[in-house]
């Protein structure tokens, strides 16, 4: 049996960065209860690891987003291919490729409508998630697609691309919306 | 190459939680089933290809090195697959490997997972963070961020192949979350048994569009072992094993948007195109007598179909209304129940699928037995859009002193005389 059953969900709730009430929840049988001593023991724990992630040589596709608000691609100057994901080779040619800018245009490719999601996206729900061809690039690029009503979403919708007002350097810097409903 | 023989078979039951055991736990049960079942002492076996898919479930990072002394293998080789939902296949297909070379006589397989240790406290069950968990395997960048779930990972070249070809459509797809919902019922380890309608599956909470409730499998806790031996061992140890006749593995482009063609399932056009012709397999609608598939979404089984040869693209949920995938039908798929009847316990799914395709064309599948069943495919899908696919081809071959049948005796009176 617990011991002292405050201070190990004070420990617990540090331990997990989980608020007290939930774990006390989650516990209530053992916290409650007299379990038999061989029934199974559950304890509450967490993974957990933080980075400083450098981006490499796609850092400045981030740079561009964050503090220029502009899309750019990469081209294999080999095959012409236009990536977007940006990456700084190409796998055919096996050469270098060069930065591009690209435009604030898009369609969508093929899409779905996440109702449930993982707990990062809680709240969010009901969301458009969709692989989108931005005009001028070869290949397609995963994002979100905020519209007023997610079942407008579909394949062939003409798109334009918004950034977020403060950006960090990351996907979450910019979406699509469709191109009617540009602001 | 060495002809690769299935000699064991050990499954422990697919449950939503296994709160008893641990994975290696679950790991030693899985692996005394499959010994008991090939009559051999874990002496004999050459090494051990682990299973296990993600670090987060299982709470532990390499934790195949846990499980292999835990299991009584110390010092034997060992190799850990993970390959996404395709971990169990991909596995399989390694073992195959170490046969096939005759480097080993005998190598077990064996794949295991736990899902539901993950504990979300604000909702107060598991699957938020297990989906969570596997959001790791999206690329860090470019696609986590996102919000993609695995359910949308497939979802995105279904609805591509959709808008192509019109189907599948809603009704098809429940129609295969029907069929192997009800085929479970027949299997003692399924998670998910289920005599359910198409209205409701149909009317079962949207999940991920076009995905609802009833046309996603469930996250499972369990483990599947299998032995495989070499002609020699194999013959030795039963009449009638069961042989891998092909294989066939392969990894598409990881980030969709590279592919030349999102609406088809191209990793598992490749890996069952090579397993044919390892096979001399030429129409598999014909020559196959069963499938077990990763139908860990009801569209991603008709895409299957399709990527398979079982039809020409846009024709698979024709397949399911004509009935031919049904039990009763003359290419049954899934009989097991598939992911959706058994549930997914990853590392252990597509290991679970080669041992129940074994079963099969050994005549020991009891209720779920599919009539005559000599050769079967197996097919494991896993990474982001479906990326990894394992294929196998899982065959009885006939001699004339061997045919299907009960076991050999000695085997078990000679396990009993080794207590
Ligand atoms: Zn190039």
């Amino acid at each position: 049996m617990i011991q002292n059953k405050e201070q190990w969900l004070e420990d617990a709730s540090k331990k997990i960065k989980v608020p007290k009430e939930q774990i006390a929840r989650a516990f209530q049988a053992e916290l409650d209860g007299a379990p038999a001593i061989d029934a199974p023991l559950e304890i509450p724990d967490i993974m957990d690891i933080t980075y400083k992630y450098s981006y490499g040589g796609i850092s400045r596709f981030f740079r561009e987003i964050r503090d220029n608000r502009q899309l750019y691609g990469t081209r294999c100057p080999s095959c012409g291919k236009v990536w977007l994901p940006p990456r700084i080779n190409c796998n055919e040619c096996y050469e270098p490729t060069t930065w591009v800018k690209l435009g604030g245009t898009a369609a969508i490719v093929t899409y779905t409508i996440v109702y449930y999601a993982t707990s990062v996206f809680y709240g969010k729900t009901p969301y458009v998630c969709a692989f989108v061809r931005v005009d001028g690039a070869d290949t397609l690029i995963m994002q979100n697609v905020f519209v007023n009503d997610v079942r407008q979403a579909k394949v062939g919708m003409k798109l334009k691309i918004q950034f977020k007002e403060n950006r960090n350097g990351d996907m979450g810097d910019f979406w699509f919306v469709p191109a009617e409903e540009a602001r | 190459m060495k002809k690769v023989g299935i000699v064991g078979i050990g499954t422990t039951p697919f449950k939503a939680r296994w709160i008893e055991k641990t994975y290696y736990e679950l790991a030693y049960d899985a692996a005394k089933l499959a010994l008991e079942d090939a009559g051999i002492d874990k002496k004999e076996v050459g090494g051990v290809v682990y299973g296990i898919y993600n670090e987060f479930f299982e709470r532990q990072f390499m934790p195949d090195v846990y499980i292999h002394n835990y299991i009584g293998m110390g010092l034997k080789p060992s190799v850990r697959i993970a390959t996404g939902g395709a971990t169990g296949g991909a596995a399989v297909f390694v073992g195959w490997t170490w046969i096939a070379s005759g480097l080993y006589d005998i190598v077990m397989v064996l794949g295991v997972e736990k899902a539901t240790d993950n504990y979300n406290y604000a909702v107060g069950h598991a699957t938020p963070e297990t989906l969570k968990a596997i959001l790791f395997s999206g690329d860090m960048t470019f696609e986590n961020p996102m919000g993609l779930t695995a359910a949308a990972s497939y979802a995105l070249p279904l609805i591509a192949h959709i808008d192509r070809y019109g189907s599948p459509t809603e009704r098809q797809m429940a129609m295969v979350s029907v069929k192997n919902h009800k085929n479970a019922m027949n299997n003692p380890i399924a998670q998910s048994p289920k005599l359910l309608t198409v209205d409701e599956v149909l009317n079962s909470k949207m999940i991920t569009y076009p995905f609802k409730f009833y046309d996603n499998c469930l996250y499972s806790e369990g483990a599947s072992a299998i032995i495989l031996a070499s002609e020699d061992k194999a013959k030795a140890l039963t009449d009638h094993p069961a042989w891998i006749t092909g294989v066939g593995l392969s990894l598409d482009k990881a980030f969709a948007g590279e592919r030349d063609d999102i609406t088809i399932f191209t990793s598992s056009q490749y890996a069952g195109r090579d397993a044919y012709a390892m096979a001399g397999i030429r129409n598999p609608r014909k020559e196959l007598d069963f499938a077990e598939l990763h139908d860990a979404f009801t569209g991603a089984e008709i895409l299957s179909y399709e990527a398979f040869n079982f039809c020409k693209p846009g024709e698979g949920g024709a397949l399911v209304e004509d009935g031919v995938v049904e039990m009763t039908g003359d290419l049954p798929v899934s009989p097991s129940g598939g992911l959706i009847g058994c549930g997914h316990a990853v590392g252990a799914t597509g290991v679970m699928q080669t041992g129940e395709a074994a079963l099969q064309v050994q005549g020991r599948a009891e209720q779920r037995q599919v009539k005559n069943a000599r050769v079967g495919l197996v097919q494991s899908i896993g990474g982001p859009a479906t990326a990894w696919t394992a294929a196998m081809i899982v065959e009885r071959i006939e001699t004339a002193t061997a045919k299907p049948g009960p076991k050999k005796k000695k085997r078990n009176q000679r396990k009993r005389s080794k207590k």
